[in-house]
């Protein structure tokens, strides 16, 4: 079967990259003792792949893997990985997905991301709205594409602040992955280039992923 | 400090998984229940740290089998230096980023000769001054180990005591002690675990030169310290500590696996090798014990590999049958073994073979000279036959690109035995070709011969730089298609060489390198000969007294006090025939040669599996 699991990414493992995310979790699945299905070859591999990559530095509180396992109850997958992962990783919600399911690199299309940062929302409203007035927002491609410029604007869906009493947040929902991304270092330079400094944000996390269709974001655990 | 570190150090610097901790089956005990608290410091950085067999065993020995606790620290990379000092931030432990000023005993895993100033500038960077005669009451106490300790004397300024051998029983001794006397002064309490088996406190002995540089005598101050220090060893590796828990990195170290360790010690008496006497003699772990471990670890970590270590794994008893054990138990799930080293021989291809049925492993040779005459002067006991038969069994069984290890400039070595290189990997590349339906590739790795201390050429001078570069251009003088030769720095097996087999003098040498910037002295990329030549100069001393010159037999030597259990007349008597390129049997096969080990140290060979005989002895 194949399976798709949601899992949250606490502080601490902030500073995992993608390849030390992807052997936490197989070392988890042998640990768990999960059935998981083997590549062929001399070299054979657990068939796991990570839809999402968490960017070194930032925690995540909704990331996916697909996995393609022998049968398995889903809640018993679900406490023998949670008994097994360390403190601060946790699988959230999985299902079963069909042997045609699209993978999540080429669905997942938008992504949420959160600074919280130590001013008050009514001083970073209009930092924010500022933004949101900008026809565009060329910066230079990172990456693989190096020289060439990108337009950040049409991917920058929503802007918004929320008050926490002690501060703000500030989220960010950001088109990802094809036909454009924006990254979350991108995204941080231009909070911090419109007059939210580096020192008055004091933590930042990815809040989620969704599958956007026109107006309607959809989770990408629920939708095939 | 965690969130400082958190938020304004760690996002500035590279690979910072490096400095968090926090791993899977990471010990972080209460501070306040502890008795004495330790950092296991390693001086280098993380991920090669953590491959340390040793360290694994220390840390989990004392965190799980005793009242006391230990934390771990390495050394922070350079960039990650630069931003802990302009930050103000001290070194800290990994487990609860305590500032290593706040632990008791700060204890140094000695591996690698060069790793000193990377010891310094740890001491540096927690705040900690550097010579143990200017730490105060407060100042933790400096220790070290490992196989470097077995010539402790170019570091004995720095340390407050060292530890001989192996650490099992002996730190939990140590720290014991120490607690036990924690109303006592630190002198004191450094005199009392002077009385320990296997602890060196430095500034309990006096040491004389002569005019012509040589040592004179070396004597203890007082009574309280021994006239000779006695290496630790633990006689049954059946009953002694092994970690079933290991920590499990998140980031990729250089030994990524679950680890056996299937036997220590080596009997093959290689002339060259310091492990083959420090690590005298040879004690094997039970398949049944090692199935156990085996089980245990791959639970606990989820390793998707274990690999079977040893100085000599093809050596062990009970290879074949843990081999084909483990293949069967795991191989299904994934799980491969691997054999990290291999002997010369159709026997061990053999068993490669079965383990690459679940994976690819590199297949490394090590001839380590290339005429049967030269290996015999080194008593590395192959001959041109097993090692053609071996390559054969590789080459026809699949395997397509070999890697043998040579060392340049071995006592006696001439241009003949060069030749000898050249015309060994040539027949392997021949014999690949005839057997191997693709491209062979043979990789060649050359390293430079550094006597050893406690090793039959402890008196013989090392090749110069000049000789090595010499011998580099000749073997390199045409290039030959699909053989690639590489060759290690000569400038930094000369320090090497200089540490190896240095006396205390050297101290000042290294404080002074140290302070011009010296440090990761290991890596290629951070290595400054000219700048340590430099230290030499200012110090007035000269490096060449320590590397270059032949030492008679009755000198006497900075390290003749540890006592390894091996006889220095069997050493000289090895160094003899060697010079009429004469071999030794292996003593397990020949019967006992008297090295003089097994009966001082009241221990016996300890083969576990199938040879009752060499056990009975
Ligand atoms: S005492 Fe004899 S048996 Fe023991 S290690 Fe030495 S030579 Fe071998």
């Amino acid at each position: 079967m194949r399976l798709r699991a949601e899992y949250a990414v606490g502080p601490d493992h902030r500073f995992l990259a993608n390849l030390d995310m992807m052997h936490v979790m197989e070392r988890a699945l042998r640990r768990a003792d999960v059935p998981y299905r083997l590549s062929e070859g001399f070299n054979p591999h657990i068939r796991i792949s990570m839809g999402t990559v968490l960017p070194v530095g930032i925690w995540g509180k909704q990331e996916f893997f697909d996995l393609e396992l022998a049968a398995m109850d889903l809640d018993t997958f679900m406490k023998r990985m949670n008994r097994v992962l360390p403190p601060g990783i946790e699988v959230k919600a999985c299902r079963s997905l069909g042997t045609g399911a699209p993978a999540l690199m080429n669905s997942i299309n938008a992504a949420e991301y959160a600074f919280r940062v130590g001013r008050s929302p009514a001083e970073v409203e209009p930092l924010l709205a500022e933004i949101m007035r900008l026809e565009e927002i060329i910066v230079p491609s990172r990456g693989k594409k190096k020289d060439v410029n990108k337009d950040l604007r049409p991917g920058l869906f929503a802007l918004k602040v929320e008050d926490q009493g002690d501060g703000a947040v500030i989220r960010a929902l950001v088109s990802v992955n094809e036909p454009l991304n924006i990254r979350f270092d991108e995204m941080l330079d231009l909070l911090t280039g419109f007059g939210i400094s580096r020192d008055t944000i004091l933590d930042f996390w990815r809040e989620g992923h969704f599958i956007k269709r026109g107006e309607r974001l959809l989770s990408p655990l629920l939708t095939p | 400090m965690k969130d400082k570190l958190f938020r304004d150090i760690l996002p500035r610097v590279t690979k910072p998984i490096r400095y968090v901790g926090a791993e899977l089956n990471a010990i972080r005990k209460n501070w306040s229940q502890s008795q004495v608290k330790m950092a296991l410091a390693f001086p280098d950085v993380y991920e090669i740290g953590m491959a340390h067999i040793g360290s694994k065993i220390l840390y989990g020995l004392v965190n799980e089998e005793s009242p006391h606790l230990v934390e771990r620290v390495f050394t922070p990379w350079p960039d990650m230096e630069q931003v802990m000092r302009e930050e103000g931030v001290q070194l800290y432990s990994l487990e609860s980023f305590t500032p290593l000023e706040r632990f008791d005993v700060i204890g140094f895993s000695l591996q690698y000769e060069l790793s000193i100033t990377n010891v310094l500038n740890m001491l540096d960077l927690a705040g900690i001054p550097l010579l143990a005669s200017h730490r105060r009451e407060g100042h933790p106490l400096i220790i070290g180990g490992g196989p470097v300790a077995f010539n402790p004397e170019p570091f004995a300024d720095f340390f407050d005591a060292l530890l001989i051998g192996e650490g099992e029983e002996l730190l939990l001794e140590f720290l014991s002690c120490l607690h036990d006397n924690r109303e006592r002064g630190r002198q004191e309490r450094l005199t009392r675990t002077a009385a320990l088996e296997g602890v060196y406190v430095p500034s309990g002995y006096r040491v004389d030169y002569k005019p012509d540089g040589r040592l004179a005598d070396m004597k203890p101050v007082s009574t309280a310290y021994p006239a000779m220090v006695r290496k630790r060893l633990v006689a049954d590796l059946d009953t002694a500590y092994y970690p079933a828990q290991p920590i499990v990195p998140y980031m990729e170290i250089v030994h990524d696996r679950a680890v056996l360790e299937v036997m220590r010690g080596c009997q093959r008496a290689c002339r060259f090798c310091h492990a083959g006497t420090v690590y005298r003699p040879v004690r094997e772990r039970s398949v049944a014990v090692l199935k156990e471990q085996a089980d245990a670890q791959l639970k606990s970590t989820g390793y998707d590999e274990i690999s079977l270590a040893s100085l000599s794994t093809l050596d062990y008893s009970g290879v074949s049958e843990l081999v084909r054990d483990l293949v069967r138990t795991y191989g299904e799930r994934g799980i491969g073994v691997s054999l990290p080293s291999l002997r010369v021989d159709a026997f061990s291809i053999e068993l490669a073979n079965e383990v690459r049925k679940v994976r690819k492993t590199t297949l490394t040779l090590a001839p380590e000279a290339g005429t049967q005459r030269l290996r015999d002067v080194i008593n590395k006991n192959v001959t041109d036959e097993d090692l053609f038969k071996a390559v054969e069994a590789a080459f026809s069984s699949g395997w397509n690109s070999v890697k043998l290890y040579f060392m340049l400039g071995l006592p006696t070595e001439t241009e003949a035995d060069l030749d000898g290189v050249l015309a060994l990997l040539a027949r392997v590349k021949a014999i690949g070709q005839q057997h191997s339906r693709r491209l062979v590739e043979i990789r060649a790795s050359l390293a430079c011969f550094v006597p050893k201390a406690h090793t039959p050429f402890q008196w013989s001078p090392q090749n110069t730089i000049s000789q090595l570069e010499e011998k580099r251009r000749y073997l390199t003088r045409r290039k030959i298609k699909n053989i690639k030769l590489s060759f290690h720095n000569s400038r930094t097996s000369m320090l090497e060489g200089v540490m190896a087999r240095g006396d205390r003098r050297l101290n000042q040498v290294i404080l002074r390198a140290w302070q011009k910037g010296c440090k990761f002295d290991g890596w290629t990329e951070h290595f400054n000969y000219d700048r340590w030549m430099e230290a030499f100069r200012e110090c007035d001393m000269d490096p060449e007294f320590y590397v270059y010159r032949q030492r008679d037999y009755d000198e006497l030597l900075p390290w003749d006090f540890i006592d390894t259990g091996v006889y220095k007349a069997y050493l000289s008597q090895e160094d003899q025939l060697a010079d009429a390129a004469l071999t030794t049997a292996d003593c397990r096969q020949a019967g006992c040669l008297d090295c003089g080990i097994c009966p001082d140290f009241g221990v016996s060979l300890d083969v576990k599996e199938g040879k009752a005989d060499a056990t009975a002895g």
